[in-house]
Formats: structure tokens, C-alpha cells, sequence
């Protein structure tokens, strides 16, 4: 009997291709297609493409399937989608923090509960349509890796994965480029193989996350109050911090001889602290919640790595200390670096390697 | 082999049907049986036959069954064409528990003004017939019940509702689509008006179905057109289809006190050894009043959905509530009804014996169901995280 590999389909080339992958190499390939967002009410946003549970995509997620000869299932995860990822991305946004909500279902759900419903349907295995690798050293211990392709990799969403998460998952595409992709979704003659990419988060398809949070909380979970300068002083008002992100400038409706950057949120009396530009650089950050993808590879003493503070930034050279309290104290090697922007993940890396990670707590 | 224990949702072909569609097939006239010529009085006889076996199973006349595409368009014929016939009565009275194509067209005829009684069932599943009385009116155009139910079974005591309806002048429908084939049906013993059959839960193709209308009953057509099935319903008539409707009407009446002893026996079987492999099992629906073929059942501490996917991968077909456009399987609703919890109903699923099903593939059902329960159990209990979350993206959909 081959290995039995629960593919999540998104309808989107990259998991088809997945999929499709898995079965050539023989792989005893059940695809499921998650239903994670709460239906939108409004039909003209539940519509729209670039959403990643619309009928739509199951479709084509259906269509692969019968192409491919696989079974195909659309599995309700909706309740602990709100519950682990919704709930926590209002939480953070009403906590004045910015969140990741991709890495928190990456935890959660497919590397989490959709393992577990991977075992009650006897697979051995989860695959996934993103951009990383994964390596089985000489000693058993597995290692998480950017993907071949620099301009794809999505090994950043994937730190929170460990070694008994690496040891049942498997990334087809990891040494694949997107163009690769697009070609072999071709000859496979899968109808979505120039679909285009989603970019936004699933569920808030319009892209308006302070809306989205306004109808999601309660009203007096809403966190009103005043802009204010560094010296405290307020220069306006606003509606809630969780319309505001730290390191932003626009959107802020201030008039001022230079620009305003967004530098600070307390969520706790309501202010948002602006600054000049250079008042973002930050020495390092202090991240919580932090697990490492071997925690065998990390000993006591701090180590010299590349954090990725968000997903599209460069990674800095770094040095980590991992405070008793499981917080993780990162000092930046050089100065001048990106606004540090709590809530989002800072990912370590050696080399290729993702060695762990963490979320950001506060600039330091 | 795999197992199919999905016979509510549609039977497999039968042998005689087959036999049947083989031999249509073969032959070589064309056939519309509107037709003048004698290709036509051809095709018109095997229809006329086919009308007269599918009226025997229902103890109806041949000339009161009009063929339909299935039990779907029969159950909006039989609402919307009363409605339309009885412009005057503004009140349908029927029940929650009812088949998506009774409940739409209702939800429709509530946006046209009628007033839509849906009466609740009781922990069985049964509708009182006490209840009906009290709801039916002289301004009543339509009563309309299932009288088995397609997910639990339980079968509805429609003749006793009878009486105060007709004595109300209002208009009788049963909805026998799931019934049919499984228990006696006589027209006259149920004292209905309309009933509605369907050809593939009879082991005939989807695709053909029909609509009893008793004699000087008035309906309004849905369908526009030409004045086929008595002007009753428009459109060149599915020939092959309702050839093969009559020919698995008769199929099913011609033993059916056998085969629906051994069908009830291979149930029972499949339930005992099912109660003493899953400590807790639950069986919903009336233990009375019921087709026996159907076993709706609760696993306690798994997702049904789970177990409806973990069962097909290892071969036995079953099914859970209906599923949604997505092709995600929702609770049922008429559990819910029921008095069942939204995780009591999240953790049901529906086996449903036919024509086709083995005491051998009852055996090896059971084997499976209980092997893949433990599995599922382990792997994936029902925690409160599972359920809990509910109520929190609720919260976000407002």
C-alpha cells in the first residue's frame, strides 16, 4: 500500500500542482478543500476572485481532481478557523498589534487540526502547495528551508512548524519555480494554470481589515482615542488603533511639513504616538511565543542569525538570546533597519535554514 | 467491492431496468409519442404501459399519474400548481422537516403573501396529526408532508390527517418519494390528493418522476407548452425514462413484502452489530413508525464528516444531512428539528439498505464502521475547541 497524503487544495495552480505531483510519484492522494471564512454576506464580495474558499475555487479544486482520478472532499473547518485564527486577528488588531493570520492557520489549522483530521482518515501524511523545503538530515532531524525559488518563498509563514510537524508534511513545490508551476499546470491540462495569484487575506476579501474588525467586535471592544506626537501632544483624533499599523504614514490625515510615520500604539488609553522617520529605527525587538523548528540545534547561549521582521523584507543579521521566560531578545547587528511592527512575525534563519521564530512583542 | 449504503439518496439501477433500457435502446424507432405516425403509436404505448405499472405500485389509475423529471419538479408542481389554481386560499400549512424542494417552494409562496404554517416535529420525527387539524382552515388551499422521512425515516400517519383537511376543502399532497417501493402504498388508504415518486429511488435513472393527481383535482401547470400528460405538464415526454420508471415500479411491487422484510432484517442486523462494536450509538428517528431500510445514527465523540470521508476512503458509501453548494455537508436540519444538538447532528450520519444490499456487505459494513470509529475518535475527538468556535465566527459574520 503507497502513503496516504491529505493535500489541502485551494482551487489556486500551486496546490493543483501539488496534488497533481503526489500522484505521479504515487502517492495515495486524498485532496480536501477547506471552508474557512464564515460566508460574506454581501454577494458582490463573496463573488469576487482572489478569496480562497469561494465555490468557485473548490471547483477548480474539483476539477483537478477528476482530472488527476483522486478522491476530493470539502471539509467544514469553519468553527475552529474563528475561534484560532478570526478571533486572534481582532484580538491583536484591538491590542494595537498587527497581525499574521496566515501564520496563525498555518499553526492552527493545517499543521494542526488538519493533521489530525489527516490521521482520522488514516493518511500519513499533509501536503501543501507552498514554497519551502524540507530535509531529513543523516542523524533523523529534519530541517525547514527556503524554497529554490527566492521570489516565491513561503518559508516564512512556516516557523512554527516542528520536528513532528516536518516529520508527517511534505512541500512538493519547494524546488520548483512559480514558472515551473505555471508549466507543469499546463501540461497537465489544469484549467487554473494561469489563475491569478491571491493576495489577500481570505477573509477579508476586500481588503479593508479595519471593517472588518468594526464588524467582528463588540463596539466597546473598539479602542478609540487620540494621534499624538512624541512629546504626547494630540494632534488629532481617531476611531480605534486597530485602524492603525506601526510604521505607517499614510492614511494617518494629518497635515505636517514633514511626513508622519505611526511609531507607537497603546492600546490601553487609545493613543497613537507619530514620529518623524528616523524615530522607527529600532536596536532590536523582544518576540514571545517563540518555538524553534529543532530545539536540540539551540543551546543557551545566544546565536548569530538573520531575522525576517515581515514577509517581504530582507533579512537583518542578528544576534538571538532566548530569555527563561521563552521571550526571545534580538539585537540588530547594524542600525537603520524597517519599522518593527508588533504582531508580526519575526522569523530566524541560518543561511536557507529557518531555525524558529517568534512574534514581535515591542521595538527595543 | 465497495459497499453502497446510500439507497435515500438514489438506488442503483436495477437488473430488470437495465435489461430494459438495453432493449429500448435497441430498437429502432424514433419516438416522440405525440407523434401521428406509427413510430409515435408506438412510443405512445410503451409511455401509456409504462404509466399503468407505475399506477399499480400507488394504487392510483393510469390516467391520474403525470410524469415528471423527478421528485423535485413533482413537489413544486404540487405546491406552486395549487397555489396557482386556488388563488383565493392563502394559507399552506406543512413542516420543518420537510425535502429542500418542498421547503423552497414554500419559502416562495411565503414571498408571494401565503401565510406558511411549518409545524414542528416531536423527538421522533413524527408531525401529529392533532396538529395538522388545528392548523388547517377553510382558507387552506394546501396540506403538504412527506410521508417517509428521506433522512431519518420516520413514516408520518397521513391518513389521519386526512379528514379535517378535506373537510377544510383544502388540498392534500404527499411527498411518497421516499416511501414508495419500500412500504404498500395505496392513494386511497392515504386519502391524499397529490403524491409525489421518484423514479431513482426506485432504482430507474434520475431524471423521471411522477405526480399522482386525483381525479378532478385542479392544478395550474408550472411547465408551459404543448398539451402533453393531459395538458398537465408541457414538453416531449422522457420515454426511456419513464419506460424504466415502470418497468422498476413493478420490480419493486412485485415482492415487496419480501424484499422489504429482508431489507428491515439486513437493518436490524447491520444496527446490532453496529450497538455492540460503538458503546453510546444512538439511533434517531421513531423505532415504530418508520421505513426500514434507513438507519440515521449518532457516533458519540466524532464528526460525522469525518467519519463520512474516513468510510468512503475505505469503501462504504453513506451520507450526512445535505450537502451545501460547496459540496461541504452541513447538519441536518431535520435532526435539528428533532430536538438534537447542532454536535449531536454534526456527529450523524445516514445508512440507508436497498434493493442491492448483502447480509455479506452488511457484515463487512459493520466491520468497517467500527474499526473507522475508533480511528477517528483517536485521531480526532470532538473536543469543545471543535464546537466551541462555533459562536465566535458567528460573531464575525454579523
Amino acid at each position: 500500500m503507497s502513503a496516504r497524503v491529505l493535500v489541502a487544495m485551494s482551487g489556486g495552480v500551486d496546490s493543483s500542482v501539488a496534488a497533481a505531483i503526489l500522484c505521479e510519484r504515487g502517492y495515495d492522494v486524498v485532496g480536501v478543500a477547506m471552508r474557512l471564512a464564515p460566508e460574506d454576506p454581501t454577494p458582490a464580495i463573496a463573488r469576487r476572485r482572489g478569496t480562497c474558499c469561494s465555490h468557485e475555487d473548490f471547483e477548480d479544486a474539483r476539477r483537478v481532481a477528476e482530472v488527476m482520478d483522486f478522491p476530493f472532499y470539502v471539509v467544514d473547518l469553519r468553527a475552529e478557523f474563528g475561534a484560532r485564527v478570526i478571533d486572534n486577528f481582532v484580538s491583536e488588531y484591538l491590542g494595537g498589534r498587527t497581525p499574521n493570520p496566515c501564520v496563525m492557520c498555518n499553526r492552527e489549522i493545517k499543521f494542526d487540526r488538519l493533521r489530525e483530521r489527516a490521521r482520522a482518515l488514516g493518511a500519513d501524511y499533509v501536503a501543501t502547495g507552498h514554497y519551502a523545503r524540507i530535509e531529513r538530515d543523516a542523524g533523523g532531524r529534519f530541517h525547514l528551508l527556503r524554497a529554490a525559488d527566492a521570489a516565491k518563498d513561503q518559508s516564512y509563514f512556516l516557523f512554527t512548524l516542528g520536528q513532528p510537524e516536518l516529520a508527517r508534511t511534505l512541500f512538493p513545490l519547494g524546488a520548483m519555480t512559480k514558472a515551473e508551476v505555471r508549466a507543469r499546470a499546463r501540461e497537465l491540462g489544469l484549467a487554473n494554470a494561469d489563475k491569478a495569484e491571491s493576495q489577500e487575506i481570505c477573509f477579508v476579501p476586500d481588503g479593508d481589515y479595519a471593517r472588518f474588525v468594526e464588524r467582528a467586535a463588540a463596539p466597546q471592544r473598539l479602542r478609540p482615542g487620540s494621534i499624538v506626537d512624541l512629546k504626547g501632544r494630540p494632534l488629532a483624533a481617531h476611531a480605534g488603533v486597530h485602524r492603525f499599523t506601526v510604521g505607517q504614514r499614510r492614511g494617518l490625515g494629518l497635515s505636517a511639513s514633514a511626513p508622519l510615520y505611526v511609531r507607537e500604539i497603546r492600546a490601553e488609553s487609545g493613543e497613537v504616538v507619530v514620529g518623524p522617520r528616523e524615530d522607527l529605527v529600532a536596536a532590536g525587538l523582544l518576540a514571545r511565543d517563540v518555538t524553534f523548528v529543532d530545539p536540540e540545534s539551540v543551546g543557551a547561549d545566544a546565536i548569530a542569525v538573520e531575522t525576517r521582521i515581515r514577509y517581504r523584507h530582507p533579512a537583518l543579521p542578528a544576534t538571538l538570546a532566548v530569555e527563561p521566560d521563552g521571550r526571545a531578545r534580538v539585537t540588530f547587528a547594524n542600525s537603520g533597519g524597517p519599522a518593527v511592527t508588533p504582531g508580526q512575525a519575526c522569523v530566524f534563519y541560518r543561511g536557507d535554514e529557518v531555525v524558529g521564530g517568534g512574534f514581535i512583542e515591542r521595538a527595543l | 467491492m465497495r459497499i453502497y449504503l446510500d439507497h435515500n439518496a438514489g438506488a442503483p439501477l436495477r437488473p430488470e431496468v437495465r435489461t430494459a433500457i438495453a432493449r429500448f435502446s435497441a430498437a429502432d424507432e424514433a419516438a416522440n409519442p405525440a407523434a401521428v405516425h406509427r413510430g409515435g403509436q408506438h412510443a405512445r404505448r410503451a409511455l401509456e404501459q409504462a404509466r399503468a405499472q407505475v399506477a399499480r405500485l400507488i394504487g392510483a389509475a393510469a390516467r391520474e399519474v403525470v410524469f415528471t423529471s423527478g421528485g423535485t419538479e413533482s413537489n413544486n408542481f404540487a405546491i406552486r400548481g395549487v397555489a396557482g389554481a386556488h388563488p383565493i386560499r392563502r394559507k399552506v400549512v406543512s413542516s420543518v422537516i420537510e425535502h429542500s424542494s418542498i421547503l423552497a417552494p414554500l419559502d416562495y409562496l411565503a414571498g408571494e403573501g401565503f401565510e406558511v404554517i411549518r409545524l414542528a416535529p416531536d423527538s421522533d420525527g413524527r408531525i401529529a396529526p392533532a396538529a395538522v387539524a388545528a392548523a388547517v382552515d377553510t382558507d387552506t388551499a394546501l396540506v403538504t408532508v412527506g410521508l417517509a422521512n428521506a433522512e431519518v425515516g420516520t413514516i408520518q400517519s397521513v391518513a389521519e390527517m386526512a379528514q379535517p383537511i378535506g373537510r377544510a376543502g383544502a388540498i392534500f399532497h404527499v411527498d411518497a418519494a421516499q416511501a414508495a417501493g419500500r412500504v404498500p402504498l395505496r392513494v386511497d388508504d392515504l386519502r391524499c390528493d397529490l403524491l409525489t415518486i421518484s423514479g431513482h429511488k426506485l432504482g430507474a435513472p434520475a431524471g423521471i418522476g411522477a405526480l399522482y393527481v386525483r381525479a378532478g383535482v385542479a392544478l395550474a401547470p408550472i411547465m408551459l407548452g404543448g398539451p402533453q400528460e393531459a395538458a398537465m405538464r408541457a414538453g416531449t415526454p422522457n420515454l426511456l425514462g419513464a419506460a424504466a420508471f415502470g418497468v422498476a415500479a413493478e420490480a419493486a411491487s412485485a415482492h415487496l413484502d419480501e424484499e422489504s422484510a429482508r431489507i428491515a432484517a439486513l437493518a436490524e442486523q447491520l444496527l446490532t452489530l453496529l450497538v455492540a462494536a460503538i458503546p453510546a450509538l444512538r439511533r434517531n428517528g421513531s423505532a415504530v413508525h418508520k421505513i426500514a431500510n434507513t438507519l440515521n445514527l449518532t457516533f458519540p465523540g466524532v464528526l460525522g464528516e469525518s467519519m463520512l470521508i474516513a468510510l468512503d476512503l475505505e469503501g462504504v458509501e453513506v451520507s450526512m444531512g445535505s450537502a451545501c453548494a460547496a459540496g461541504a455537508v452541513e447538519p441536518s436540519h431535520v435532526l435539528l428539528a428533532m430536538g438534537l444538538s447542532r454536535d449531536e447532528a454534526r456527529s450523524s450520519l445516514r445508512l440507508s439498505l436497498g434493493w442491492s444490499s448483502t447480509a455479506e456487505e452488511v457484515e463487512r459494513a459493520a466491520e468497517i464502521i467500527a474499526r473507522v470509529w475508533r480511528r477517528v475518535r483517536a485521531a480526532e475527538p470532538l473536543t469543545a475547541a471543535v464546537s466551541a468556535g462555533t459562536a465566535a465566527s458567528t460573531e464575525a459574520t454579523r
